[in-house]
């Protein structure tokens, strides 16, 4: 291979890194890039693109090296001199095990052998076997003993999938906001902010910044994608958190945007709180951050979170990656056994850790340890709430659609909300079937309120925010059911389908100039690029295909797979029913309002005419990036292309065993993706799936194309409903009684003592100072230094002058000075002689 | 009698610095009061003839017993300090004529310009 | 002949009473002509002295010198300086109290001295005739050449290396005299007077020295 594996971390770190550099050369010169910073786009876009084209490079290189089969690669040595490591660990058992047993039907056959599904290349059933990786550090920060804080990378296929997804679908947007944001290339006069001498602001054009920002934008997406260790993703995160304030607050004269920009941030904030916990808890007791093996400096494997929570054996038994508390967080908190023992030996250590260490299994199977691994895993999965916007922490996404709508397009549906929940699907090997519980529930009720509130929303974005939402609540189910598969491809196909949405919807309102669904309607005629491209992303958002079968819309594929996933699930653990049911009615709603909208928008009498005699199609500039999306999201999940085998190759290890409940909920059952390949698990789930999206869907012709109901008469009929749903489920009225107002009541206090108390505190003081200042410059100063040193000058000058009496000019009285001096001088002499002859 | 035991024993050293301390004394208090110039020339006169009687005395052979330490030096130096008396003697009143000429007066006194 | 006056020491008081006597007539004197005179004589009564310690040449020079010289000069310029004789400038009491003081506290000093050194107090009378009458004009002139004829009576061993020639300062004492010579008459020479305080006008021509 002319290519080797090692070469595509380096690779995607360039493509990570263009970005960077993209920003930097666009922060020192921006304006002066062409004229008015147009130069901005080419540079940014440029990178981005070669990013992109970086990734399918690392893309067909992995194919290529025979990753996705079902033997794995050759295990590497590490070359000892290098401080980066590949360690491709590959299943050591030979022969195909046959894993645990499938799932337990309530009413079905048992079924235990493999068969039943079609064999695609994710390779065999080995619950042995490891997703291969590349994993290795570029650059130590703080080294303390075996601590380590470092910039590294984890290499496997979710992270070139995610690598060649947000890079696509970058270079689109960068592409479509060309065209977009041309306003912003000469003075623009903003229509939202009033001044307060009445007119409208005009200001110059920020054209270059928003390039900045996007470039930096992309480089903290890519640093989370791939991101060898915690500590690393949680910087990158926080940078794509204040890239998405600086994004949405770019009209930041608009009171509007920046109230908005300031939400995203202060509510990310919350959940990254959270991830904070779970990061002490991680870093406390397992004293690293690494996700994968690393190779240290001697030849020897350091253990990365998941070897340790999911090891290969187990006290010497094989443990098939089965997940286990792990020494370190069992050894926390067991802390006063632990101390009893050192306390045991005082002066060795050693016999004092050999004990520790035999005695650890024991304390494992007394359930020390569990309630670490599981805030460690809710921990972290806090700050995914707070990144994805599910449920409590959904109310900033809908009022993030203040920024332009590329920004929506890229940030706000593809990449950074997706970001959590590919934090969750990358740390799934540490999650604990609870926390996965807790997971799925958050998921569900997620999707089920922003399905609802989607369904009154007037504003065009606002609807695809909602859908967002909702669609990422699906992603989280998933992931919670256990279907890790399913749930990234529903992340991956949502990706493009949902910036497809966006990017129509920009194209819309840039020719509508409006963002209102009621100024719209009938612009099917006019705008056909953008209405046929904006049916594609319906489509392929309701899951639309032939049921059972394995043709459809990207999104059938994920959605289908998702129900399968809940439907297993359900069966297994019927108590957990609603996780089932719950999706099954949202993807009817789902289907309900996206149709509204697009009936809305483009069928039926246009609403105003004056906007709909403005409308035009837009330039190719913003068509052409539509066109290429609509393609993906119909075709990007289609078999012939493998993503779904792709995606099997990274997951996790010992995921593909049924899971048990933990020492928390002992019943619980988490079934095997793999199972939902037999038709008693495909075929309910498909015809529901199937069922509720076409009673979606035609439900909403019936209102909203063939008139059949007229919608204010709904609206009348349920009016209390509505307005609650109109009403966001008065969640930020709720946020401000509880959360707002006692902050500013406390503040204002705070602030009262600061102004009264302290102010006058140090007003006083230096006032004090001051006076005293004044009186030791009279008393001191002047009186005593002063008077010293004139008294000084004085005395020496009235010496002079007594001493100038001694000269009188007078010859006589020299000489008799000379007499007496010459007396005075031979007595002197003789009296000394006198002594010393005397002496 | 003590003249007369005087006048039988010779004279030593002594006797003659005596004779140059009391002009020496006189010299100096001639110059310290009067106010005549050329008195202060003559008081130096007189200081120079006092040291002058010193120096004679100690170079001459019949006045110590064993001959003199100084012997012929101190004639010598008497010869020089002569000499130098005439020479000082001479631009001193020079001097003191100027200054008649300038102040129309020869009282010492009067000349205190460099008065502090 | 013990009782005999020894001539030399009756001399010797003779001269010294009348070189101090004069010497107080110089001091208390309230002219200064009479100042000049008693000088004069004080001088030649030192000379007289110098005789009898066996310094003829010093002692003719001294009144050739001193007293035909620098004297007859100090008598010049008592008359070139003559006051009118109204003009009297008496020393006030104060400053003859200060003098007394002073001059007696240097006799007082000085006096003790010269009784200090039992050598100086003279020899026996046998001794004192016993010694022979050298004359000394010519050694001293030999050695103001610079020949010191009288080492050869030089008694302490270790004072035969100090005693050089006195060529040298003779020479230079000469020019000393050439020098002074020119720079008194340079400073005594005639110039415009200032103008006289009874009424004679400045251009009144200058009479010479």
């Amino acid at each position: 291979m002319p290519f080797s594996a090692e070469s595509i971390s380096t690779l995607l770190a360039i493509a990570w890194l263009l970005p960077l550099a993209s920003f930097t050369v666009i922060v020192l010169s921006g304006r002066a890039l062409g004229r008015t910073g147009k130069f901005a786009s080419v540079l940014a876009t440029a990178a981005i693109v070669t990013g992109f084209a970086l990734s399918l490079v690392s893309l067909v290189i992995w194919h290529g090296s025979d990753h996705a089969t079902a033997q794995g690669g050759a295990p590497h040595e590490a070359a000892p001199a290098e401080r980066e490591t590949h360690a491709s660990l590959d299943n050591v058992e030979s022969g195909v095990h046959s894993g645990a047993p499938l799932i337990q039907l309530v009413a079905a056959e048992v079924s235990t052998e493999e068969g039943g599904y079609t064999a695609d290349a994710a390779g065999d059933h080995d619950t042995q076997k490891l997703p291969t990786y590349y994993a290795g550090d570029w650059y130590a920060l703080g080294v303390f003993g075996d601590l380590r804080i470092t910039i590294g990378y984890y290499v496997d296929a979710l992270t070139i999938i995610m690598f060649c997804m947000v890079t696509l679908i970058a270079s689109c947007i960068h592409f479509y906001a060309i065209g977009y944001m041309h306003d912003e290339l000469h003075d623009f006069t903003d229509s939202e902010v009033t001044l307060a001498s009445g007119e409208k602001l005009t200001r110059p054009g920020r054209f270059h910044r928003f390039y900045q920002y996007m470039s930096l934008f992309c480089f903290s997406m890519l640093g989370v994608v791939i991101s060898g260790n915690m500590a690393m993703v949680f910087v990158f995160w926080e940078l794509v958190g204040i890239c998405s304030y600086f994004l949405i607050g770019f009209y930041i004269e608009r009171k509007s945007a920046s109230n908005a920009a300031n939400k995203a941030f202060i509510v990310n904030r919350v959940g990254d709180f959270g991830m904070i916990i779970g990061l002490m808890a991680l870093w406390g007791s397992l004293g690293t951050f690494s996700f994968g093996d690393t190779a240290g400096p001697d030849g020897e494997t350091r253990a990365g979170i998941f070897s340790l929570v999911r090891p290969k054996t187990l006290e010497g038994q094989a443990n098939e990656h089965r997940l286990v508390v792990p020494d370190g967080m069992v050894q926390w908190a067991a802390h006063e056994q632990v101390a009893g023992v050192v306390l045991d030996h005082p002066d060795d250590l050693a016999a004092a850790r050999s004990q520790i260490a035999s005695q650890t299994p024991d304390w494992r199977d007394d359930g020390y340890g569990y309630w670490l691994l599981v805030i460690a895993g809710l921990g972290i999965f806090c700050g995914c709430v707070g990144k994805s916007a599910q449920f409590p922490l959904h109310v900033w996404l809908p009022d993030a659609m203040e920024g332009p709508t590329p920004v929506s397009a890229l940030v706000h549906s593809a990449t950074m909300v997706a970001a959590g929940v590919y934090l969750v699907a990358r740390f799934f090997p540490v999650l604990a079937p609870e926390v996965l519980l807790v997971i799925a529930y958050t998921g569900c009720i997620t999707l089920f309120i922003a399905a609802t509130i989607a369904i009154t929303a007037t504003d065009i974005k606002r609807v695809l925010a909602y859908s967002t939402v909702s669609q990422l609540g699906y992603m989280m189910l998933a992931l919670g059911l256990g279907g890790w598969v399913a749930g990234v491809f529903h992340l991956i196909t949502h990706a493009f389908f949902k910036s497809l949405l966006f990017m129509c919807s920009g194209s819309v309102i840039h020719a509508v100039h409006s963002n209102e669904m009621t100024d719209m309607g009938g612009l099917l005629k006019k705008m056909p690029i953008t209405a046929m491209t904006m049916l594609v992303g319906c489509l392929a958002i309701i899951g639309a295909g032939i049921p059972l079968s394995t043709i459809g819309f990207s999104g059938y594929y994920s959605k289908d797979a998702i129900l399968e996933q809940a439907w297993s699930f359900a069966s297994v653990n019927p108590m957990h029913n609603a996780l089932f049911f719950v999706p099954a009615a949202g993807a009817a709603i789902t289907a309900f309002y996206m149709f509204r909208m697009w009936y809305m928008t483009f069928l039926g009498k246009p609403r105003d005419q004056h906007r709909y005699d403005h409308a035009h199609e837009s330039p190719r500039v913003m068509t052409t990036p539509l066109i290429v999306l609509a393609l993906f999201a119909m075709a990007v999940a289609w078999p012939v292309f493998g993503l779904n085998g792709l995606i099997e190759s990274a997951r996790p290890a010992g995921t593909l065993a049924t899971a048990d409940g933990g020492a928390l909920m002992p019943n619980l059952i988490i079934p095997n993706e793999h199972g939902n390949h037999v038709d008693a698990v495909r075929v309910p789930a498909g015809l529901i799936a199937f069922g509720t999206a076409m009673f979606g869907l035609l439900l909403a012709s019936a209102i909203y194309w063939w008139g059949l109901v007229d919608p204010n008469e709904i609206r009348r009929q349920f009016r209390a409903a509505h307005r609650f749903l109109l009403g966001k489920w008065w969640f930020d009225e709720l946020y401000e009684v509880i959360f707002i107002r006692p902050t500013l009541f406390v503040s204002r206090c705070i602030s009262g003592i600061d102004k009264k108390i302290i102010d006058s505190l140090i007003d006083g003081l230096a006032l004090a100072t001051r006076k005293v200042a004044n009186v030791w410059d009279a008393v001191v100063d002047r009186r005593v230094v002063d008077g010293l040193f004139n008294g000084v000058a004085y005395r020496t000058w009235d010496v002079a002058l007594a001493l100038r009496v001694v000269q009188t000019g007078k010859l006589r009285q020299y000489v008799m000075f000379i007499v007496i001096g010459t007396v005075a001088l031979f007595v002197l002499v003789s009296i000394v002689r006198s002594y010393a002859l005397a002496g | 009698m003590i003249l007369a035991h005087l006048l039988n024993e010779p004279v030593g050293v002594s006797h003659y610095l005596v004779v140059g301390a009391i002009m020496f004394v006189c010299g100096a208090v001639c110059m310290a009061t009067k106010r005549n110039t050329l008195g202060v020339l003559m008081g130096i006169e007189l200081v120079l003839n006092g040291a002058n009687i010193n120096f004679v005395a100690f170079g001459s052979p019949y006045l110590q017993r064993g001959g003199s330490a100084l012997g012929l030096e101190g004639q010598l130096m008497a010869l020089f300090v002569i000499v130098l008396a005439a020479a000082e003697a001479a631009v001193a009143l020079a001097i003191a004529l100027n200054f008649y000429n300038n102040y129309n007066s020869i009282d010492i006194d009067r000349g205190d310009q460099l008065q502090g | 002949m013990e009782n005999a006056i020894y001539w030399p020491t009756f001399f010797f008081l003779l001269f010294a009473a009348l070189a101090c006597a004069f010497s107080l007539g110089v001091v208390f004197a309230q002219s200064v002509v009479r100042m000049a005179f008693y000088l004069v004589l004080a001088l030649a009564s030192t000379a007289g002295l110098f005789f009898l310690a066996g310094a003829e040449f010093v002692a003719a020079m001294q009144i050739m010198i001193y007293v035909g010289g620098t004297l007859v000069l100090l008598i010049f310029g008592v008359m070139l300086t003559a006051q009118s004789p109204f003009v009297s400038m008496k020393t006030r009491g104060g400053d003859w109290l200060l003098a007394a003081i002073v001059g007696g506290s240097l006799l007082a000093v000085l006096l003790p001295v010269t009784v200090a050194v039992p050598e100086w107090r003279g020899m026996d009378r046998a001794e004192a005739e016993a010694i022979e009458v050298v004359p000394t004009a010519t050694r001293l002139g030999m050695g103001l050449l610079g020949v010191r004829v009288d080492k050869n009576d030089q008694q302490y061993e270790s004072l035969l290396a100090g005693m050089s020639g006195y060529l040298m300062p003779f020479e230079i004492v000469a020019i000393h005299l050439l020098v002074v010579l020119i720079g008194a008459a340079y400073l005594a020479r005639p110039r415009r007077r200032r103008e006289y305080s009874d009424g004679v006008p400045a251009d009144t021509p200058v009479t010479t020295v």
